[in-house]
């Protein structure tokens, strides 16, 4: 991923996490607008009561002034009947005016003017109602020509209208706030919904976008994978071409090296044989004529042809041992391996008992541990085991008698085996070079052209194993091989 | 009736030819030996040459398998696949080459003795001058009642 990929992505992410911090505060705008929009509605609620209330209380007021008037005019039982009825029911309604009132003060002092106003109303109408039913409506209907009932009466419609002004201006200031407070409302909404759609349509851009990238990444992903099994085929088929290419090449080497050494073999051979009429021919030289006989031709003859054949022979020798090494090398290789299961106590003993000769005369004994079981090539793991438990009895340290001891476990999938002496040891220095073909460590007192360690390697590595040395000078040795305790058929194997 | 048997030796290494030769002389067989360096020669003149063993027989063919032109083996089975005489021919293989499969693959072409040069000049003097008993006592077969 590139920085700018990166820097874009955070972009992107934090504008996402904005947008939804600023969807959260549109939410508790609106919440608060909306809660604000409620009390004003209770507010203008509230008036429409008090309105209400205020005329229900100018209807009794004035339904009890008509009803004591007809009953002045014309002393009838229904109209006395309404007057009592309006002015029983006036404090209540004076008292549901006053509790809605409380919250203004103003109106609470006109409410309490209207009270007066009405008590002394109410006296004068129950005086006047007295009157005329004591027979008295003479003087009643003169009282109320005289008395201040009728401008009482104008005052309390003076304050009724004054509450009712009041509460209409109240009307109108929670109108508008609630108005306003709606309108509010509407555009706080409208703009949340702006916003929504804005991060709602940013996480989806940002969504599809990742889901575009993602499934091109993995179509990449997937014809990447392909082109790599396709590689590691042609790999595995080149390497295999090559491996194969050596093999050939080894053997090949090997047969046309040991030609040419038939021929030094041989003729060295007839120069011995034709040497020896020569020296024949010397002795009687010296026996018949000494004088003939030079210094140069003598030791020519008794020396220096016998000394040259010699060394001639000793290499050719040598080198056919190596040449045979590297043949049978190539040719281990070119062995098919053939996995069974393998009792390793079995074939550890069997091994053991095959070197009992050597290591009786020797003095040594082998200490075979319980082996864990394996499923590999038999002959491939008797040659390893063979070859090191075989350098173990060779490599011993002279006045210490050998202690030899072959030990396996399990670990994981894979089966270790030991081959552990208390030997010579093997410098550090040495641990790697004494796998490679013909090196040999340390003293050179045992036969052998450093072959048995270069082919241990070669076949642990043929199993799918590696095989480590640990060891110091007169510290003994111990050759530890690691392979899986189930072989691959070599087809699978890499 | 008695014919001497012509020894026909196919080797492209002279220096072999010559160990070879000088250890069947040794052996006290003396024989004519037909050296040929080349398989195409010696196939020429195995099937084809007036003196060949296939019109004027008997021989045996002493046959090393690394040859420059065409394997031995190929020879080989030339020999032993031939309509006339020239199949019963013997023939040794005498080659650097000890691997088995080359070795089981020379016996079933049809060859009769199989012979690794050893580098060591003992055995390879010894295995040539056994070569020698056995061609003294070599059958050769009857050429008039065989065509």
């Amino acid at each position: 991923m590139t920085i700018s990929d990166r820097l874009f992505n955070r972009l992107v992410l934090s504008s996402v996490v904005v947008g939804f911090l600023a969807l959260l505060a549109a939410g508790v705008t609106v919440f608060g607008t909306f809660q604000q929009n409620r009390q004003f509605n209770r507010d203008v609620d509230h008036t429409y009561q008090v309105q209400a209330a205020l005329a229900a209380y100018q209807i009794l007021v004035e339904q009890a002034e008509a009803a004591r008037r007809g009953y002045l005019l014309k002393p009838n039982a229904s109209y006395r009947a309404v007057f009592e009825d309006s002015r029983g029911d006036m404090p209540r309604a004076l008292n549901t005016l006053k509790a809605l009132t409380r919250d203004n003060p103003v109106q609470q002092g006109r409410v309490a003017q209207l009270e007066n106003m009405a008590r002394l109303q109410l006296s004068l109408m129950s005086q006047s109602a007295e009157m005329v039913r004591g027979g008295r409506q003479i003087t009643a209907v003169g009282m109320f020509r005289s008395d201040n009932n009728l401008a009482n009466m104008q005052s309390i419609r003076g304050v009724l209208e004054a509450v009712g002004a009041e509460e209409a201006r109240l009307l109108k200031q929670r109108s508008d706030r609630q108005s306003r407070s709606t309108l509010m409302l509407f555009w706080t909404l409208t703009a949340t919904g702006l916003l929504l759609l804005a991060v709602a349509g940013g996480s989806i851009f940002v969504i599809f976008q990742y889901t575009r990238d993602l499934t091109s990444s993995r179509r990449d992903l997937s014809r990447l994978n392909a082109h790599l099994e396709e590689a590691v085929d042609e790999r595995t088929v080149d390497l295999r071409r090559a491996n194969e290419e050596i093999q050939r090449f080894a053997y090949i080497v090997s047969h046309d090296l040991r030609s040419p050494l038939v021929n030094i073999m041989g003729f060295t051979s007839e120069l011995e044989a034709a040497s020896a009429p020569l020296e024949t021919l010397i002795s009687r030289v010296e026996e018949t004529a000494p004088d003939l006989l030079t210094d140069e031709a003598r030791d020519a003859v008794r020396s220096d042809l016998p000394e040259a054949t010699g060394f001639i022979r000793a290499s050719t020798q040598k080198m056919d041992r190596l040449i045979n090494a590297i043949l049978r090398l190539s040719r281990e290789g070119r062995r098919v391996l053939a996995p069974e299961p393998l009792d390793m106590d079995a074939l550890v003993t069997g091994i053991a008992d095959s070197l009992k000769h050597r290591t009786d005369e020797i003095g040594a004994t082998i200490t075979v541990e319980p082996m864990p079981d394996l499923f590999s090539d038999r002959v491939a793991m008797e040659q390893i085991l063979s070859n090191l438990i075989e350098n173990a009895t060779k490599y011993l340290k002279p006045g210490r008698s050998g202690e030899i001891v072959v030990r396996g476990h399990v670990d994981g999938s894979r089966a270790i085996f030991e081959v552990q002496d208390n030997g010579r040891g093997i410098d550090p220095k040495d641990h790697d070079r004494i796998f490679d073909l013909f090196r040999r460590s340390g003293v050179q007192d045992q036969p052998g052209e450093g072959i048995g360690l270069a082919h241990v390697r070669a076949l642990a590595y043929r199993l799918g194993g590696i095989i480590t040395c640990q060891s110091a000078v007169d510290e003994g040795a111990t050759f530890r091989i690691s392979l899986p305790s189930v072989m691959l058929s070599e087809g699978v194997s890499p | 009736m008695t014919q001497p048997v012509t020894i026909v030796m196919i080797e492209d290494d002279e220096g072999h030819a010559r160990l070879i030769e000088k250890n069947i002389r040794r052996a006290g067989i003396n024989n004519e030996i037909r050296h040929f360096l080349d398989g195409t020669s010696a196939l020429e003149y195995l099937e084809a040459s007036e003196h060949g063993p296939s019109i004027n027989g008997p021989a045996l063919v002493l046959l090393d398998l690394n040859l420059p032109d065409m394997s031995g083996t190929d020879i080989l089975s030339r020999i032993k696949n031939d309509t006339g005489p020239l199949r019963r021919t013997p023939v040794v293989v005498l080659t650097t080459t000890d691997d088995k499969v080359e070795i089981q693959r020379c016996y079933d072409l049809g060859c009769n003795v199989y012979i690794t040069k050893p580098v060591n000049y003992e055995s390879f003097a010894q295995a040539i001058r056994q070569l020698g008993l056995f061609l003294s006592v070599i059958q050769v077969p009857d050429l008039d009642g065989a065509a």
